[in-house]
């Protein structure tokens, strides 16, 4: 396996929305800033084909008391993860600085000359989202990264970090079009690889890049870190979403409709109609709901905008757009599909892994060097961008105090990882990535799905553990590309294990961890539940928020 | 399985083996039509039928992931 050697200041690992803002501002404050981005940075990360809501606090719409609009935030939580109120703090003393920053660089963030703020709101509450039309945000970002002298190597998966004591000092990345291993040596490392959207099983089985998320983001910067020993917490908490059957996308928020029974009868209480403003919250108080009514005889359940105004057609096809959905539109004009005349199929989507990296409200986590941003700590669009730059900003400053290091001293290491990808390479027989990976979705799905009881975690966390010995001494990769995708399902077989050994640990129901056998919530343990590893081993705590 | 090139079309600029997340182009040649040698990873973002300076790709979406609609609703029910 060739080798090359590539030095900078900060190395961020993704090129979503949160590792172009850490790019751009660690390279703003001087520092040499490489971007390592395994597809394509233009359309990568979950802002990869656009987004229309950015959750910010404006002090002439919101009035001047910014911790009455993060307690009006708590009081109606929406939100996909449990973050602290000093992430929150750091996140809203920000973000209206962003939001002019992008609206400077050419995204533009106000509708028709003004903030115009719609959905994820209850009706008669405070107003949480601008909309803003993202649908060209990555080709923005990347083009201010580069006029700031950011390095974007695209097609370079990074999947190893390199540790020295008790801090970060470089990764390992394979290229994912050619036989080669680059070894960075950086001063500070910023994870920002987004969700991961293949350990369980997809809404459409057979075609497991069937996702919102788009197939490629697999947890790797989740599974890089705890290798090392950072932190996770959130690990067993799963996560799901409402959307178009069969067609999955992101943009609940961007639908003018009413989510209806078969009957036309609206299943929640907040829409009676079509609403810009608000669209419909039922979607967001219960990701459930599509599931439930099939389940219980009473589905399915339709998007119903079949009462909209013109106005509001249009209004709602242009969001569309910027949310990154053209393609669904495109589908649907292909197959006569009008929504101003057939109300759309919604679903609530599978179960997909919810864990995080323990980060700070300077995107730090418990290692030197080492910081981590958007979805693989955070959590939606305002907070990829904001701690993004935070991270980066503060990834610059450490860079700037410490000496180069020197990764030659973890030859060994290296060189161990390089046999491992030869050794993938080189088996002319065994199961491949695509294999493995649905003989790991169909153990999650079964055995850490939406019900759990100890002796069902038990059994799935072994027989996971066998699989996961099989794949490390068999599996096959045929390509770069496919060597790449095993990368992918070792991080996701590692991430696996966790959430079993953490679905375990957590001996009560909360939320979508579902454990008949503990069937009430622990109001004792609303903490964070966090794992790491020590000597090999995990190890296990709860610590408050 | 999309996406699908016209080759009739199709410059060889290799645009979209370039720009593809996904990289459902891996091994194409530069200077020749592109293959698409991993369909079934196609997340149907069609970024490669707008990126595409002359047109000439198609995504055809697969039959698993066809949209759901109620066919029979007129505005005027």
């Amino acid at each position: 396996m060739e080798e090359q050697m590539v030095e900078t200041d900060v190395l961020c690992i993704g090129g979503g929305i949160a590792g172009l803002m850490a790019a751009i501002r660690a390279s703003e404050l001087g520092a040499k800033v490489v971007v390592a981005e395994k597809g394509h940075a233009l359309h990568s990360g979950r802002g990869r084909d656009g987004n229309d809501h950015f959750e910010t606090y404006i002090p002439e719409v919101h009035g001047i008391d910014r911790a009455a609009f993060i307690e009006e935030l708590l009081r109606t939580a929406k939100g996909e993860v449990s973050l602290s109120h000093e992430i929150f703090r750091a996140q809203f003393a920000k973000a209206f600085d962003i939001v002019k920053l992008w609206d400077s660089w050419g995204i533009p963030m106000k509708y028709k000359g003004k903030w115009e703020f719609a959905g994820h709101s209850f009706p008669g509450r405070a107003m949480t989202h601008i909309k803003y039309s993202g649908h060209m945000q990555k080709k923005v970002l990347i083009q201010q990264a580069i006029d700031r002298g950011v390095e974007i190597m695209n097609r370079v998966m990074g999947f190893e970090l390199l540790r020295d004591g008790d801090g970060i000092i470089g990764a390992l990345a394979a290229h994912t079009r050619e036989d080669k291993v680059i070894v960075f040596r950086a001063k500070a490392v910023i994870l920002a690889t987004g969700k991961c959207s293949r350990l369980y099983p997809s809404l459409t089985p057979g075609w497991m890049f069937n996702d919102p998320h788009g197939g490629g983001v697999t947890g790797d910067g989740r599974a890089m870190a705890y290798r090392v020993g950072a932190q996770l917490h959130n690990v067993e908490m799963p996560q799901r979403h409402i959307g178009p059957k069969y067609f999955p996308k992101f943009g609940q928020a961007t639908w003018v409709g009413v989510l209806k029974d078969a009957q036309g009868k609206p299943v929640g209480t907040f829409a009676p109609k079509p609403d810009r403003k608000y669209g419909d919250m039922i979607m967001e108080v219960n990701k459930l709901v599509c599931e439930q009514y099939t389940q219980s005889g009473k589905g399915p359940v339709y998007m119903d905008c079949t009462d909209m105004t013109d106005e509001d057609y249009e209004y709602m096809m242009y969001w569309m757009v910027q949310e990154g959905n053209i393609s669904l539109l495109d589908h649907m004009k292909e197959e006569g599909i009008d929504i101003r005349r057939h109300p759309i199929e919604f679903a609530t989507y599978p179960l997909r892994f919810g864990g995080l990296i323990v980060a700070n409200a300077g995107a730090e986590t418990n290692l030197k060097g080492l910081y981590a941003a958007g979805d693989e700590a955070f959590g939606d669009i305002s907070a990829a961008a904001t701690f993004g730059w935070i991270g980066g900003e503060n990834a610059a400053r450490y860079a700037k105090e410490i000496e180069a290091p020197d990764v030659e001293r973890h030859r060994a290491t290296i060189e161990e990882k390089k046999i491992s990808l030869d050794r993938l390479r080189g088996r002319q027989e065994g199961p491949d990535w695509e294999e493995a990976n649905i003989a790991l979705q169909q153990v999650m799905y079964d055995y850490a799905g939406s019900v759990r009881n100890k002796a069902l975690l038990q059994q799935g966390l072994s027989h996971l553990q066998r699989l996961k010995k099989k794949i490390d001494t068999t599996m096959i990769a045929r390509n770069p590309h496919e060597l790449a995708h095993c990368l992918e399902v070792l991080n996701m077989f590692e991430l696996g294990e966790l959430v079993f050994i953490m679905a375990l640990d957590r001996k009560e129901t909360r939320s979508l961890h579902v454990r008949p056998d503990y069937p009430f919530t622990n109001p004792l343990l609303d903490q964070a539940h966090i794992i790491q590893t020590m000597d090999g081993k995990p190890v296990i705590q709860w610590k408050p928020f | 399985m999309p996406p699908i090139i016209d080759s009739s079309e199709c410059t060889a600029c290799g645009r979209c083996v370039e720009i593809c997340a996904e990289d459902v182009f891996y091994g194409s040649k530069k200077g020749e039509i592109p293959i698409v040698t991993y369909p079934r990873e196609c997340v149907h973002c069609s970024c490669c039928v707008y990126e595409c300076p002359v047109g000439a790709i198609r995504v055809r979406i697969p039959l698993p992931a066809m949209t759901v609609y109620k066919p029979t609703q007129e505005k005027s029910q």
